[in-house]
C-alpha cells in the first residue's frame, strides 16, 4: 500500500454540518473498500465501475476531492476495454483503495 | 439509512385524484422526491437541504421512485441517471407517459456531463440537469426555481378549471369531466346520474337585494352542494345561477335522495341579507340505474328537460328520469 498524504478537507471540520458529513463519509469508507476488494477478487468490473462512479460524484461534496479524482481515473480506465489497460485498472484501483484506507484509518 | 427525513405527506394530484375543486390544496412545504442509488447522495442532500422548506423523500431505484411518485404526486423529482433495475432515462420516460406523474417537474442528476445525456434528458421532458459533484448553492437555487415554476403552473391549472366565486369546477371543466365520466359509464356499464340545478327567481334576489346578496346565495348553495356530494362526484357551476353535478356509480334514486337533501336545506336556510326571503331551487335528474342507453347530449338534454319540467310545475321540486326503467318520478316540496 502506498500511503499518500491525505489532501486537506475542502469542508470545515469545525462547522457542525460539515463535520457530520465528513463523519458519515469516513464511517462508510471501510465497507466501500471491502466491496471494492471483493469485486476485484471476483473480477466483477460492473460493481467496481458502479462504486467508482458513486465515489467520483460524492467524495468531493464530502470534502474528499482526492478520492473523487482517484475514482474518476479508475472509472475512465474501466471505460477503455483494451487488454493493456488491465494493469492500469489494477493500479488505479489500488490507488483508490489505498487512499480510502488512509482516510478511514486516519480518522 | 437516514429514515428520519422521510416524512411523507400524501396528497391528491390535480387532475385525477381531485374530484371537487374545493379540496385542492397548494402545500406550504412541497414534497420533493430524490431517486438515486447512492446512499452518499441521499445523505448529502438531506443534510444540505435541511434549511430549505421542503419535505425530502428518498428512493433508491427507478422502479421504487416511479411507484412513490404515482402514489404521492410530489412537487418535484430529482432523478439520478445511472441506476440499476430501471435507469434514469427509463424512469423519466415512464413518469412522462403516466397521466398522474407527467406534469411533475424532474431535475436530472448525473455524474456524466456529456452533452448528449443533457439533450436526451431535456427531450424526455426534464426541466433541469445538474452535474455531480454538486455545487450546493447552485443546486439549491435551481431547486427553488423549479419549485416556484411548479407552484405557478399548479395555480394556473387550478384557475383554469375552477369557478372563482364558488370554488366549484367551472363550465369548461364540467364539459371535460362529463365526457370522461360518460365514457367510463358506457365502458363499465355502471349506474350514473347527472343533475342540473337552477335557483328559482334568482333575478329578483339580485334586483331586490343587490348583487352581493345574489353572490352570497350562489356561494351558499355551492357550500350546501359540497356538503352533500362525495369525493368521486363532480360539482360544477354550470353558469350564472345554474349548477350541475355528475354522480358516478349512483342510481337516479340515490341521486334523488342527495338532491332532496340539498333542496330542503336550501329552502330552510335563512339568508343574512334577506331573512324574510327564502331561496328555493328546481332540480332535474337524468340517470341510469343499470347502464347507459343514450348518447351524451341526449342525456344532458333530458336532465335539462326535467329541470324545466320542475320549473313549469311550480318550482322548488325535483324531476327524475331513470333510463333503465324509463320511469319518471316527481318529488315535491314537503
Amino acid at each position: 500500500m502506498h500511503a499518500q498524504d491525505p489532501a486537506p478537507f475542502s469542508l470545515d471540520p469545525n462547522n457542525p454540518e460539515d463535520a457530520e458529513l465528513i463523519g458519515f463519509f469516513v464511517d462508510e469508507l471501510p465497507a466501500r473498500v471491502d466491496t471494492l476488494r471483493t469485486a476485484a477478487e471476483n473480477e466483477d468490473l460492473d460493481s467496481i465501475k458502479r462504486l467508482a462512479h458513486q465515489l467520483k460524484g460524492a467524495a468531493p461534496s464530502y470534502g474528499f476531492p482526492t478520492i473523487g479524482q482517484a475514482a474518476a481515473q479508475l472509472e475512465d480506465c474501466l471505460k477503455d476495454t483494451g487488454i493493456n489497460s488491465l494493469v492500469q485498472i489494477k493500479a488505479e484501483l489500488d490507488a483508490l483503495i489505498g487512499l480510502c484506507d488512509s482516510y478511514a484509518k486516519g480518522s | 439509512m437516514p429514515s428520519s427525513v422521510s416524512a411523507i405527506h400524501t396528497r391528491r394530484g390535480l387532475d385525477l385524484g381531485m374530484h371537487t375543486a374545493h379540496n385542492a390544496n397548494l402545500d406550504a412545504t412541497p414534497l420533493v422526491l430524490l431517486v438515486d442509488d447512492s446512499k452518499f447522495v441521499h445523505r448529502l442532500l438531506v443534510t444540505r437541504l435541511r434549511s430549505e422548506s421542503i419535505t425530502l423523500h428518498s428512493e433508491y431505484d427507478g422502479k421504487a421512485g416511479l411507484e412513490f411518485a404515482i402514489a404521492n404526486s410530489p412537487a418535484l423529482i430529482m432523478l439520478d441517471l445511472d441506476m440499476p433495475i430501471m435507469d434514469g432515462f427509463e424512469t423519466l420516460r415512464n413518469l412522462k407517459d403516466n397521466p398522474i406523474t407527467k406534469d411533475i417537474p424532474v431535475i436530472v442528476l448525473s455524474g456524466n456531463s456529456a452533452t448528449q445525456d443533457k439533450v436526451t434528458a431535456f427531450d424526455l421532458g426534464a426541466v433541469d440537469f445538474i452535474c455531480k459533484p454538486f455545487e450546493l448553492t447552485e443546486l439549491r437555487a435551481r431547486l427553488r426555481v423549479s419549485l416556484q415554476l411548479h407552484s405557478v403552473m399548479q395555480m394556473l391549472a387550478q384557475k383554469a378549471m375552477i369557478d372563482g366565486l364558488t370554488g366549484l369546477y367551472n363550465r369548461a371543466m364540467f364539459d371535460q369531466r362529463w365526457q370522461e365520466e360518460y365514457e367510463r359509464c358506457v365502458r363499465h356499464g355502471h349506474p350514473m346520474s347527472l343533475v342540473m340545478i337552477d335557483i328559482d327567481n334568482f333575478k329578483s334576489i339580485n334586483d331586490g337585494y343587490g348583487h352581493p346578496a345574489g353572490d352570497a346565495v350562489i356561494s351558499g348553495l355551492a357550500r350546501m352542494m359540497i356538503t352533500e356530494v362525495r369525493k368521486s362526484d363532480v360539482a360544477c357551476r354550470y353558469g350564472g345561477e345554474e349548477f350541475s353535478i355528475i354522480l358516478p356509480e349512483t342510481s337516479p334514486e340515490d341521486a334523488l335522495a342527495i338532491c332532496e337533501r340539498i333542496r330542503i336545506q336550501c329552502e330552510k336556510t335563512v339568508w343574512p341579507n334577506h331573512p324574510g326571503r327564502t331561496v328555493t331551487i328546481s332540480i332535474g335528474i337524468a340517470g341510469t340505474s343499470v347502464e347507459a342507453t343514450l348518447d351524451r347530449d341526449q342525456w344532458l338534454g333530458q336532465a335539462d328537460k326535467n329541470l324545466y319540467a320542475a320549473k313549469n310545475a311550480g318550482r322548488n321540486q325535483t324531476r327524475v328520469t331513470d333510463f333503465a326503467t324509463d320511469s319518471q318520478g316527481l318529488s315535491r316540496a314537503g
